[in-house]
């Protein structure tokens, strides 16, 4: 079974919420995005989504534009974050990690290549925002059938018809983004979100998780018999930058938000 | 995948999921339009009555004469607001309105893009925003103050490289965040599909009437036909209705900034790798990790680091070869054309004519090149005058 797929279980087992994060990789530098992880690990972060940065990322909003910008300026790149990857599942990190990124990255490496290192480097999922459903099949082929990777599927308050046919092919769970337009906009929902997370829970079979605009874990609130799961980004990389990326501080503000999240 | 998106490998949907609805609709609403006689009678009696149009085919003679063949310069140099980009932008603001939106964004680099959206946008009662790069806002002033004469306003953009490039991205997210009553006027034959789609067919006027005009004078196709290449919407524009004409040779000219072998060029065909960007998948430049690399040109209309898909698709099937001049070149050919013709070129338009200088030697008298002229020089005359002063420009 896939790593995030036995995650998921464990916590529907459990009766638990999931508690998702987004860090940018090497940010401020590998050392740092590997002590958060670390951190983050042990304090009970159920999923970390690592980005891999882009010099183009269309679907960020400021504060992961200026994240992935800097990361680049201080020498990230993909084949590091591999290196990464291979260290830290070396050294027995086992939280399940999803990459990220924008798919100009995957193609630049090479389909093959890139699905190959993935399955030896333990990423256990792929989120790439600019490859909606109709372009997903050269990569979905090249993923095979193969457990260690799977891609995890987004849809969007405005996504309607579309979802059926998304959540057939969607393995883990499904990302609900929770607001039209890119990351990191306060939590100023979209109008309609209520009804739109109630109908994909209805349709999906796997667990259901929201995104985009998320601070706290009262943010969910409204729809807390909804979701399965929350997904912090923009506003984890502002904490961490004013926390100046000390570990201690990720660790404190996941264990935190997991506590809160299961007590709503 | 929706094989209709694509030009052989090249074109698709390139964007967040939140986009594709809008897509859909906006390919379904594009469809109708075009097969809907009105709405085409409409299109071109503002191309007509507002934007100026038919375009003269001009048989440019001392500069014929100079290069060794007969050429002729499609004058889209002539166009209200100064290019062809007004052409496209009519027909997508037309569009806009059918499907009831209310505002229009755009994105810019030389600013005659933003100019022909402020326009459209001030003769169609619509509210519009215009990103543009700080880089440029500052290269391409004369332009910014036009936009907001026209009532558009002007967003800077600051982030990544602060050009064209960075521009689009930011339209993009806005137009991701406002897709319900916000129309996106992509300018150039880029973006995810039907963008490419649509900006060629309401650029095709282009070659429709040359190609008659050319009829008309020498009762022949020409042997060459040549536009310069950004984004490629003037050049997809004049190439259109010669596509089927296996006879006509068609020619992209890229620009080749300080020097391909410099690396600061703006050659996507040349020396980029297929990728993604900005909803495509095409020809981009790259750097070893996958990033975007910068274009570079003296010219900010070709200032673009991709291509768009049906020209990648064009050259890889041989229909079309693509070139690249310098700086330098396209600097020379623009001073060349103003002193024999009295026709101050756009600084993009003079990469075509200092080709058409080189591939002139290849060709006789009784041959016949035509040649788009995509836009007047106005905008550029001081990158002109700064670099006739040796002063270098800002890039």
């Amino acid at each position: 079974m896939n790593r995030i797929e036995q995650a998921l279980a464990a916590l529907k087992e459990k009766k638990e919420k999931a508690f998702i994060t987004y860090i940018t990789a090497g940010l401020p530098d590998y050392a740092k995005t590997k002590a958060i992880i670390q951190a983050q690990e042990q304090a009970g972060t159920d999923i970390i989504e690592l980005g891999i940065p882009f010099s183009d990322p269309v679907a960020d909003g400021p504060v992961i534009q200026a994240a992935s910008y800097e990361a680049i300026q201080n020498g990230a790149t993909l084949e590091k974050t591999f290196s990464l990857m291979e260290e830290i599942r070396r050294e027995g990190v086992a939280v399940p990690i999803v990459f990220m990124m924008y798919y100009n990255s995957v193609l630049h490496y090479g389909l093959e290549a890139f699905v190959e290192k993935c399955s030896c480097a333990g990423v256990d999922g792929l989120i790439i925002p600019d490859l909606p459903f109709e372009e997903q099949d050269e990569l979905l082929q090249a993923l095979g059938k193969t457990d260690s990777t799977i891609f995890i599927q987004l849809v969007s308050p405005v996504s309607k018809d579309r979802v059926p046919k998304i959540l057939e092919r969607a393995r883990g769970f499904v990302y609900c983004v929770s607001s039209m337009g890119v990351t990191g906009q306060s939590a100023d929902f979209h109008r309609e979100v209520i009804s739109y997370l109630t109908s994909v829970k209805e349709q999906s079979k796997i667990p259901v998780m929201m995104g985009f605009g998320i601070r706290t874990a009262e943010d969910v609130r409204p729809m807390k018999e909804i979701i399965d799961g929350a997904i912090v980004g923009s506003h984890f990389i502002e904490l961490l930058r004013e926390q100046d990326f000390r570990p201690e501080a990720a660790a404190e503000y996941c264990r935190t938000f997991k506590q809160e999240l299961n007590r709503l | 995948m929706n094989k209709k998106a694509y030009y052989g490998e090249f074109g698709g949907q390139y964007v967040a999921e939140s986009l594709m609805n809008t897509l859909e609709e906006l390919d379904a609403a594009f469809e109708d339009a075009i097969r809907d006689p009105k709405f085409m009678e409409q299109y071109h009696d503002y191309l007509r009555q507002y934007v100026g149009r038919e375009t003269p085919l001009y048989y440019a003679k001392r500069l014929s004469e100079a290069y060794g063949t007969k050429i002729y310069l499609k004058r889209e140099d002539l166009n209200h607001t100064g290019a062809h980009k007004i052409n496209n932008v009519i027909g997508q603001i037309l569009l806009a309105k059918r499907m009831g939106k209310t505002k229009v964004i755009a994105e810019t680099g030389a600013g005659q893009h933003g100019v022909a959206t402020a326009t459209g946008a001030a003769l169609f009662d619509m509210e519009c925003t215009v990103y543009m790069g700080k880089e440029d806002i500052e290269r391409q002033k004369l332009n910014v103050l036009r936009m907001e004469m026209l009532g558009a306003s002007v967003v800077s953009v600051e982030s990544g490289s602060n050009t064209l490039k960075d521009a689009t991205n930011e339209a993009i997210r806005t137009w991701a965040k406002t897709a319900e009553d916000t129309f996106y006027v992509i300018g150039s034959a880029v973006g995810p599909y039907p963008y490419p789609k649509m900006v060629k067919e309401f650029q095709s006027v282009i070659s429709r009437e040359a190609k008659r005009q050319h009829m008309e004078i020498e009762g022949r196709n020409p042997d060459v036909v040549m536009a310069c290449v950004g984004g490629g919407s003037n050049s997809i524009g004049m190439f259109a209705e010669f596509i089927g004409e296996p006879e006509v040779a068609l020619i992209g000219v890229e620009a080749a900034g300080l020097g391909i072998e410099t690396g600061k060029h703006a050659s996507a065909m040349a020396l980029g790798a297929p990728g993604v960007l900005h909803g495509m998948r095409s020809y981009l430049l790259q750097d070893e990790n996958g990033n975007v690399q910068l274009a570079h040109s003296i010219s900010a209309g070709l200032d673009y680091p991709g291509v768009g898909p049906e020209h990648a698709y064009l050259r890889d099937t041989g229909r079309a070869s693509y070139v690249s001049v310098t700086d330098a070149e396209a600097m020379d050919a623009l001073v060349e054309l103003c002193r024999l013709e009295g026709i101050i070129p756009a600084i993009e338009s003079a990469h075509a004519l200092a080709y058409a200088k080189k591939k002139a030697k290849e060709m006789t008298m009784e041959q016949s090149m035509v040649l788009c002229l995509s836009g007047r020089g106005d905008k550029d005359v001081n990158t002109i005058s700064d670099y006739l002063a040796g002063k270098g420009y800002l890039n």
